[in-house]
């Protein structure tokens, strides 16, 4: 639990730190059939050799006459602007990076705690299963009439979390036996 | 302690049929017994039961509002929680939307290459404001494929080879990734979701499925499973985890996190949420709530679904996370008229898809079945990852299946102008008289190409999706099925066209198609075999073509879609009977009382049933019996609820009692 906010503060960390580069969050972008399709009359070239055009203007430039006419003026002219599309887009670039770093750390951070609960924990739990071999039985029947008032008597936040995680680990055995062993749902 | 008075009249507040006669006592008895009104795993709810609850709550608001200034003011704030509550859920659903399609694109084209100057960047954002006048199919210099960052030039036979590795590798990976972290932290999050939806929201329990793990671990694997390239869609598991976020959300007002039934409110208000992030189409989603999952839909839950929807809309919108001022990535605006005759290839398209959602169906339920009652259910995680590897390594050779879905889905609706390169529009098109519209043209041999590999896809396609629908990590249909349908309209589209251009002097197109005008639009003809198939696997019909409409902007295209979806729906209920989601709801076996079906049988529940002789009926009496009494019944018998009686000789029926509410009372009392 304490991890996931350590984590958020990480990822806020990272995004302040890395802010450097600079990427535009705005562009038209004009699509052109090549010169040569359209003036030669031949249809052999209409597939390949579309030209991109992509500048940084106003939503009210972003046209033939805005865009492409001031970069290949010599090959294009006017009359030839109906064939082109443009259009004017926008994006977010820092949303973009801050969900994506956001997701690679959830990732890990689950892919971290995966191999915890796999390799360690099972190494812990012999341990403490020796001692407390009879209490565990005592615990099951407690959480039915009323786990809350027990767990507020002994008031141990550590107490708590490792009480809210078995709690936690048996609700998922249990939805894994449902659906892996008995097949009775999602299959 | 024996007189049992206080029994009684806890009794008496969990009767729901003498609601009238307990006031206002029941609003105290729901504050002192924690887990009243709660209903155990696996159980339906009492739907009478808890509204009448939910009635006795506000009276007594109503009752203590003249008290004081601040009871007023709890009184306000119980008005408009419901509202709060759906706004929080459709805030919370653009958010998490947003970061699925922002983290699924940017994963799915990991798999080609990596953007070295910004590694968060997808190649479409990387290449943004690339200055280079061509370049081929959208890679440009500041996006590296992998070949290249291994320093291999682009193209090339040793380069085909490691992007195809790579390709693999990533999916394995991703997929490996979502299914064990399904397996192990939230069993719940695997498949779409939509059929348990449907049964919670007709009223049952299922303990852990609308939890904060399930949510966590659905978005995060329904990331991977999208990235890896498996047949399978978003747009399902948006269902599942908009309900998640429901259910989490109205915890924070005990009105609904309270109470079951009122619950199903803002769940139902959630799942409109959810459809109209998933496809941009916000009354879509309240219609397909309506028609779809909800089972209790009463006006005020309508509206706030509405608003739901539109809030979730909304932010989605204003994240904008595909750069292209929509919410989903194939949006296509249209306004090219149709022609009267082209309804005879709509319908046709329509009993196309029927045919492909039947065998679609039939087939995935044979493979599901096969699946719960032999060996293969013990191997998932082989199972996800031996069909990613076979989805791979069978998709990367077609350029139509290597895309993501979403891509090749908009590439079919979309119609072919000038910036399309694709060799599907490659066609004998003139371009020197630059004032003329688009002429029809005759298809020259890209385009024959383009439909055998479009063929060849339709056919991978189809048997992927039977086998991934029902693999233990999150995955929708939607998507698989609107594909499908798109590529078969597509061809369909295709032939028509070239129809109407060599024979263009037959009456059939004589009025439209003699100017050179382009007539036939086949991407609209993928459009209406998409909502065919889609129609047909889901069998839903108005909000099917409401989502369509809103997806393509164009209010003209109705009469089509209409006329698709219903030819489809009737070839699919003529050939099988249920739709997908039901028939799931029948393989798994859950308690689903279907609306839809009708009531058969004219014989009274008095004359079937037989009560037998010997046995007493086990009941409890109104006001005779002592707490030891009921503990002995509770101890005799297993039954999940008692009849209240008035008394053992005339045992007139007051109310019913649940077992789980008679044990919380009595350990309560003790």
């Amino acid at each position: 639990m304490y991890s996931k906010y350590i984590a958020i503060f990480f990822v806020s960390a990272c995004v302040v730190v890395i802010s450097g580069q600079s990427y535009e969050d705005k562009r038209c972008k004009c699509v052109c059939p090549s010169p040569a399709a359209v003036f030669n009359n031949s249809a052999t070239t209409s597939t390949d050799h579309r030209r991109h055009y992509i500048a940084n203007v106003p939503p009210n430039k972003c046209n033939c006459k805005g865009v492409i006419l001031p970069r290949d003026g010599a090959e294009i002219t006017e009359e030839f602007c109906p064939r082109c599309e443009c259009k004017y887009e926008n994006r977010n670039t820092t949303i973009i990076k801050v969900v994506v770093i956001i997701v690679i750390w959830v990732i890990m951070l689950l892919v971290v705690y995966m191999g915890f609960l796999i390799c360690l924990d099972p190494l812990i739990n012999k341990r403490a299963k020796a001692s407390y071999q009879e209490h565990t039985n005592e615990d099951d029947e407690s959480t039915i009439a009323g786990p809350s008032q027990q767990m507020g008597a002994r008031g141990n936040v550590l107490n708590r979390v490792t009480h809210q995680q078995d709690k936690w680990k048996r609700q998922v055995r249990e939805q894994r036996r449902n659906i892996y062993d008995r097949h009775t749902m999602l299959n | 302690m024996d007189t049992l008075s206080v029994e009684t009249s806890e009794k008496e507040a969990l009767i729901s049929d003498v609601g009238d006669a307990v006031i206002f006592s029941g609003m105290q008895g729901d504050d002192d017994i924690p887990g009243i009104g709660q209903y155990d795993d696996f159980h339906t709810i009492d739907w009478q039961r808890d509204i009448a609850r939910d009635r006795m709550r506000h009276r007594y608001i109503v009752k203590k509002r003249q008290d004081s200034i601040w009871d007023l003011i709890k009184g306000a704030h119980d008005a408009w929680s419901g509202w709060v509550c759906v706004l929080l859920v459709g805030v919370c659903t653009g958010v998490v939307a947003g970061v699925i399609d922002i983290g699924a694109s940017w994963m799915t084209d990991l798999k080609f290459g990596i953007c070295p100057q910004a590694f968060w960047f997808n190649r479409e954002q990387c290449c943004w404001s690339s200055n280079e006048t061509t370049f081929d199919d959208g890679n440009c210099s500041q996006w590296l494929t992998w070949p290249q960052v291994f320093g291999e030039s682009r193209e090339g036979a040793g380069a085909y080879i490691i992007s195809y590795l790579f390709y693999i590798v990533w999916a394995l990976v991703f997929a490996a990734l979502s299914a064990s972290l399904v397996r192990m932290f939230a069993p719940y999050a695997c498949g779409s979701g939509i059929p348990e939806i449907k049964t919670i929201l007709s009223g049952f329990i299922i303990r852990g499925y609308l939890g904060k793990w399930t949510l966590i671990i659905k978005v995060v694997g329904l990331i991977l499973s999208v990235s890896s390239g498996l047949s399978l869609g978003k747009e399902g598991p948006m269902v599942h985890i908009a309900s998640c976020l429901g259910n989490i959300l109205s915890y924070l007002f005990p009105k609904y996190g309270r109470n079951e039934a009122k619950k199903r409110e803002i769940l139902s208000a959630a799942a409109a949420a959810g459809v109209s992030v998933a496809f941009g189409a916000p009354i879509g989603g309240v219609l397909f709530s309506l028609e779809e999952v909800s089972y209790y839909f009463p006006l005020k839950t309508l509206w706030r679904s509405f608003f739901c929807a539109l809030i979730a809309a909304f932010i989605l919108r204003s994240i904008n996370p595909f750069g292209n001022e929509h919410s989903v990535l194939f949006f296509v605006e249209y306004n090219k008229p149709w022609i009267f005759f082209e309804l005879i290839p709509f319908v046709g398209l329509g009993i196309i898809g029927g045919c492909i959602a039947t065998i679609f169906i039939k087939a995935n339920i044979w493979w599901c079945r096969y699946r719960k009652y032999s060996k293969l259910g013990q191997y998932p995680v082989t199972e996800v990852l031996v069909v990613t590897l076979v989805t791979a390594v069978l998709s990367y050779p077609n350029p139509y299946t290597r895309m993501n879905t979403s891509q090749l889905i908009y590439l079919l609706f979309n119609q072919c102008g000038i910036s399309n390169s694709d060799p599907l529009c490659d066609y004998d098109r003139n371009f020197t008289d630059v004032n003329s519209a688009i002429e029809k043209a005759a298809a020259r041999p890209g385009v024959y190409n383009a439909i055998g590999l479009l063929f060849l896809a339709l056919l991978l396609k189809l048997v992927m999706t039977v086998f991934t629908f029902g693999i233990k990590v999150p995955c929708g249909l939607f998507i698989p099925s609107l594909a499908l349908g798109a590529i078969a309209g597509r061809i369909v589209g295709i032939g028509v066209e070239q129809l109407a251009f060599h024979y263009s002097k037959i009456w059939l197109f004589s009025g439209e198609c003699q100017t050179g005008v382009d007539c036939i639009t086949p991407g609209l003809y993928a459009m209406v075999g998409a909502a065919a198939v889609l129609g047909g696997v889901t069998r839903m019909t108005v909000s099917l073509v409401v989502i369509m409409f809103e997806l393509t902007g164009g209010v003209r295209y109705i009469v089509p879609l209409m006329a698709a979806a219903m030819a489809s729906k009737w070839v699919g209920d003529a050939l099988g009977r249920q739709g997908i989601y039901d028939a799931h709801i029948a393989l798994n076996g859950y308690p689903f009382l279907d609306s839809k079906d009708e009531f058969q049988h004219t014989s009274l529940a008095a004359d079937v049933m037989q009560p037998k002789r010997n046995e007493t009926l086990a009941v409890i009496t109104q006001d005779s019996m002592t707490v030891d009494d009921v503990e002995t019944l509770l101890k005799e018998t297993e039954h999940n609820g008692y009849p209240v009686v008035v008394s053992k000789e005339s045992q007139y029926l007051v109310g019913f009692v649940l077992r789980r509410d008679l044990n919380l009372a009595i350990g309560n009392i003790i």
